[in-house]
């Protein structure tokens, strides 16, 4: 296998996994915070039509962009408030955004299909293939994600409140408040997930374009055990198995690509067995769990 | 507990009242598997009901789109029939059963599937027959390439698909020996993302030329002329207007006759069940017009090979060697259209794997 | 509401339904007048779409397609149902259809030279086996503390249809049909009969024999009590020396076959072969048909009925109004943020 083998892997892995690691990082923001979200495909649903959409009406994928983040902010935000605000159970209502998701971007995406946009352009870079600027943008972002969870006194706080919020009601925060914000800042990452493989990758919208990456993001947040950095590498890993599978083929050589997709997952499950043999979770202890206030 | 009558008082109501049904020569039912707008094959079946509808006074058109290929399409149908449709289209391959379980279920109603072959008394079954059309494509494609690596994107491999990229093989290796074709299937007839990530693994490889047999052109188009490379359209000639810059030719259906003479036959309740192959000599197939970068002499070369298919000419005519080395057809040899369903291989300078 | 504790007598049935469909028609009334908004919004008729609908149903096809609707959820629905009694949070539904369908369509192709008596049962059983083996696992990580089990059904969700994929894209991919990726053809003896000359067929039976079976065991039998007792407080129920691992993988295994019986009867009665996309998400939805039935038996029907409608809706609009049939899930959504916005904070959900 050639250097370039690799490195047309390599690109189009990052390429392709670009809207899975917006995705996956604000799905993590959230998850930090106590809150699983079930429905981020609908998010990124909802981020990809409106992105395509916004993006052809003015002519500017930037404004796309924008619109989808704002999108997805406002999205997460009802599921914020059905979870947080109103204590609802967060499997059935991350499930029922889902749903929503689905329905609102088939209908706002529907009179778009066939539109034909010009795309983010590439920021070319000498010696390296044309990444757009979301692509580039994204292991920076992951990083900052890092430095904000770990290193700054609200990042300790928002972890707190995913650990045990009567802690951090106790110190002094207010978990709920907390929760909000992260639930806004996952669902902007979400919808610009979604508008990257609308506006930048494919420069088309079809209904359920998504196809699932909404739960691979989930599933990675697991693999990364909820750290951004990880995220990085299983984004990478994730969409390597779809770029590997395809460059083989137009090599010339056949792996079943259903047994290649299914590599991510068993790593996945095996790291799971193998650290929870320790009695280590990484997850965050009071994920799932609603924070009631002091009875 | 008042409300329970209440509700049940006002379902009553709304079925009291009748909507004004509108007197209808014929009502036609077509279901898509995907959007009309989607530059290819969803498309080109819409223009030619539009084309049946313009040609029928009094006809009723029901549609409805993205319809996945499972139980859900036996609902869709069967709703188009209680709306009084007496001809149903299942344009999408992956619809027959379902269609055809219906026609048993449903004698006064006349069932076009296309592209499989089941065949009932009110159930026919109609397509192009593309494989010798790609005859020509080939030969555009191999004159028009420099890195010789030409590139196709095929989304599920029934027998058909292969057919096609055979006979695109054969069209380019006649004018040019050196050519190559290198397959990538995604799996799906139309999965966006999927496709983008093939078109670009194939440009990785080399190709300066795409061509595809899924659902919609457009991405891979799209990701072509994003990379300045040159591209040869399928399923429907409006794609043409999707790559200014690199666009060669392409084939496209035209449904409109075929479709036309079908609801005048049903009308006129003169419908026989056939099974309808035609191509390009019988007009079921169009060629797209050439793009501006495609030279006076390949477009000659390509008309004149379009000419001999549409007399009958076999691409798939030995001796033909397939890609493992194996001998498929000896001299003289010849694999009829009834045939292309059951290919499972692919001719020598394709690369890729049939099975 | 009284909790199916107290349900000892048919008129106590009758009255708990009755509740759960009062329930069913104000939150549904209140979220129809919301998609009629959206409709409006739109520039589609939301009263011909209502009216339209009911039209559908109202006919004898109609009705028994609603009835072939709801037979898979009734099934998934108790996947998650029986875990919840004992605190186990079960989304592994999706998987374990997959690969209940996946066994039994090895025992279709495999023994199609069985009489349908003896074939039909062995299919079911092998059915029930896929779904129980693929949710045996999460349960054993659960039992014994190493991998919740939410996340570990969740990830077995991806791993099965593609198991599923490579079956019917390679080894038991048809070559009767241009090669198009889906098995064989059952034979005749392998698929469920359908009833009426309709679509219905008895994995509808499947699924109320599974309810009642369910109801009986909660309600009336020492098994029932001890995993409630779980449910309740499983420390305190493993002093009292309940078999507290022994409960939570047998749940588990019984909750997947159940999902996997669901599958079987979608590869057998309705689609008669295997293919790739088998399920248009029942798993997910019979997860959202549980938990809107809560702790009700009778629920279940009533909510997987409620599901079936809003469905028939979506093909009833798409036909008569072009709007996309994804739109309807739309309207369950909003039915069920409706539900969700209901519930107050701090109390049971």
């Amino acid at each position: 296998m050639s250097v370039n083998f690799a490195s047309a892997v390599l690109s189009n892995a990052i390429l392709s996994g670009t809207s899975l690691l917006y995705a996956t990082l604000g799905e993590l923001v959230v998850e930090r915070a106590g809150i699983v979200n079930l429905g981020l495909e609908g998010i990124m649903l909802i981020g990809a039509s409106v992105g395509f959409a916004a993006t052809f009406v003015t002519g500017s994928p930037y404004v796309g962009i924008l619109a989808a983040s704002l999108a997805g902010l406002a999205a997460n935000l009802l599921f914020g408030y059905l979870v947080i605000g109103r204590g609802a159970n967060q499997l059935a209502a991350g499930l029922s955004m889902l749903f929503f998701g689905l329905g609102a971007s088939a209908l706002i995406g529907g009179r778009y299909v066939g539109a034909v946009i010009e795309g983010l352009p590439p920021v070319l870079l000498p010696g390296v293939r044309g990444f757009d600027a979301l692509v580039w943008l994204g292991a920076p972002t992951a990083l900052i994600i890092w430095w904000l969870l770990f290193r700054t006194r609200r990042g300790l706080a928002l972890r707190a409140a995913g650990e045990d919020p009567a802690v951090a009601f106790a110190a002094g925060y207010r978990p709920d408040l907390l929760q909000y914000q992260a639930v806004a800042f996952g669902g902007l990452l979400g919808g610009v997930g979604g508008a990257h493989l609308s506006v930048a990758y494919t420069m088309s919208w079809d209904e359920g374009m998504t196809a699932g990456r909404g739960f691979i993001a989930i599933a990675l947040v697991i693999f990364a055990r909820w750290n951004p950095l990880w995220v990085v590498v299983g984004a990478l890993v994730f969409s390597g198995a779809e770029a590997l599978q395809l460059q083989l083929q137009a090599r010339g050589a056949r792996f079943s690509p259903f047994l290649m997709s299914m590599i991510p997952y068993l790593l996945t499950l095996a790291a799971l067995l193998f650290w929870g043999r320790n009695r280590r979770s990484a997850a965050p202890a009071a994920l799932g769990r609603n924070f009631h206030g002091v009875e | 507990m008042t409300k329970l009558p209440m509700l049940m008082a006002a379902c009553l109501l709304l079925l009291a009242t009748r909507p004004a049904q509108a007197e209808s020569a014929l009502t036609v039912g077509a279901v898509y598997v995907g959007s009309v707008n989607d530059y290819g094959y969803n498309q080109a079946m819409h223009e030619g009901l539009e084309a049946m509808k313009a040609a029928t006074p009094g006809l009723t058109l029901l549609e409805a789109e993205n319809v996945p290929e499972t139980a859900e399409v036996d609902r869709v149908m069967q709703g188009m029939i209680q709306q009084g449709a007496k001809l149903i289209f299942a344009t999408s391959f992956g619809y027959q059963q379902f269609a055809f379980d219906l026609s048993k279920r449903n004698p006064d109603v006349v069932f076009e599937h296309a592209g499989g072959w089941m065949q009932g008394p009110n159930f026919g079954n109609f397509f192009g027959a593309t494989q010798a059309a790609w005859y020509p494509m080939g030969v555009a494609a191999g004159k028009m390439t420099k890195s010789n690596t030409l590139g196709f994107v095929v989304g599920v491999p029934i027998g058909f698909a292969i057919g096609n990229v055979n006979a695109f093989e054969l069209g380019a290796r006649s004018v040019n020996p050196k050519a190559q074709v290198r397959v990538v299937v995604t799996g799906s007839w139309s999965d966006k993302t999927k496709e983008t990530a093939a078109a670009n693994a194939l440009i990785d490889q080399g190709a300066d030329v795409l061509t595809m047999h899924v659902d919609s052109p457009a991405t891979i188009i799209r990701a072509a002329e994003n990379h300045g490379v040159l591209s040869i359209g399928f399923q429907s000639v409006a794609a043409r207007a999707l790559a200014p810059k690199g666009w060669i030719t392409g084939l496209g259906f035209n449904w409109g006759p075929f479709m036309t003479a079908t609801a005048k036959s049903v009308m006129a309740h003169e419908f026989k069940p056939a099974m309808v192959r035609e191509g390009l000599g019988e007009g079921m197939l169009a060629v797209a017009p050439f793009g501006a970068k495609v030279p006076k002499d390949v477009q000659a070369l390509v008309n004149a090979a379009v000419e001999k298919v549409s007399k009958g000419y076999n691409p798939f005519t030995g001796p033909i060697t397939d890609n493992k080395g194996v001998v498929r057809l000896k001299e003289g040899e010849s694999l009829g259209g009834d045939k292309m369903g059951g290919l499972d291989w692919y001719v020598a300078g394709v690369i890729g794997e049939a099975k | 509401m009284p909790t199916d504790m107290e349900l000892t007598s048919s008129n106590d049935i009758v009255r708990a339904t009755r509740q759960q469909a009062q329930r069913v028609v104000m939150i549904v009334l209140a979220a129809l007048a919301l998609f009629a908004l959206l409709l409006l919004i739109d520039g589609k008729d939301p009263l011909r779409a209502y009216r339209d609908t009911l039209r559908s149903v109202a006919s004898s096809y109609g009705f028994s397609e609603l009835l072939v609707r709801i037979t898979p959820l009734l099934l998934t629905a108790l996947a998650v149902a029986l875990p919840a009694r004992l605190g186990l949070i079960n989304v592994g539904g999706e998987g374990q259809l997959y690969m209940g369908a996946c066994m039994a369509t090895a025992g279709a192709l495999h023994c199609a030279s069985l009489p349908a008596w003896q074939l039909l049962p062995l299919m079911t059983a092998l059915g029930f086996a896929g779904g129980a083996l693929w949710a045996l696992a999460p349960g054993i990580m659960r039992a014994a503390r190493v991998v919740n089990e939410t996340i570990s059904t969740l990830l077995l969700n991806y791993i099965a249809p593609l198991i599923v994929s490579y079956f019917v894209f390679g080894p038991w991919r048809s070559s009767d049909s241009a090669s198009y990726p889906q098995s064989p053809a059952f034979v005749d003896a392998a698929r469920l009969p359908s009833l009426f000359g309709t679509r219905m067929h008895p994995g509808l039976f499947y699924g109320f024999i599974c309810l009642a079976i369910y109801g009986f065991v909660m309600r009336r039998t020492r098994w029932g009590l001890e995993m409630r007792a779980i449910g309740g407080n499983s420390e305190a129920s493993a002093r009292l020396g309940i078999p507290v691992s022994g409960y939570m993988i047998t749940a588990m295994a019984v909750a997947g076959g159940i999902a996997g019986v669901a599958g079987m009867a979608e590869v057998s009665a309705i689609q008669g072969r295997l293919v790739a996309n088998l399920s248009p998400g029942y798993g997910y939805m019979g997860f959202l048909v549980a938990w809107l039935a809560g702790r009700s038996i009778v629920g279940i029907p009533v909510m997987a009925f409620l599901f079936a409608v809003v469905s028939s809706m979506g093909d009833v609009l798409q036909i008569t109004q072009r709007v996309p049939y994804a739109v309807v899930n739309l309207l369950m959504a909003v039915i069920l943020l409706i539900v969700l916005g209901q519930r107050k904070k701090g109390s049971a959900r």
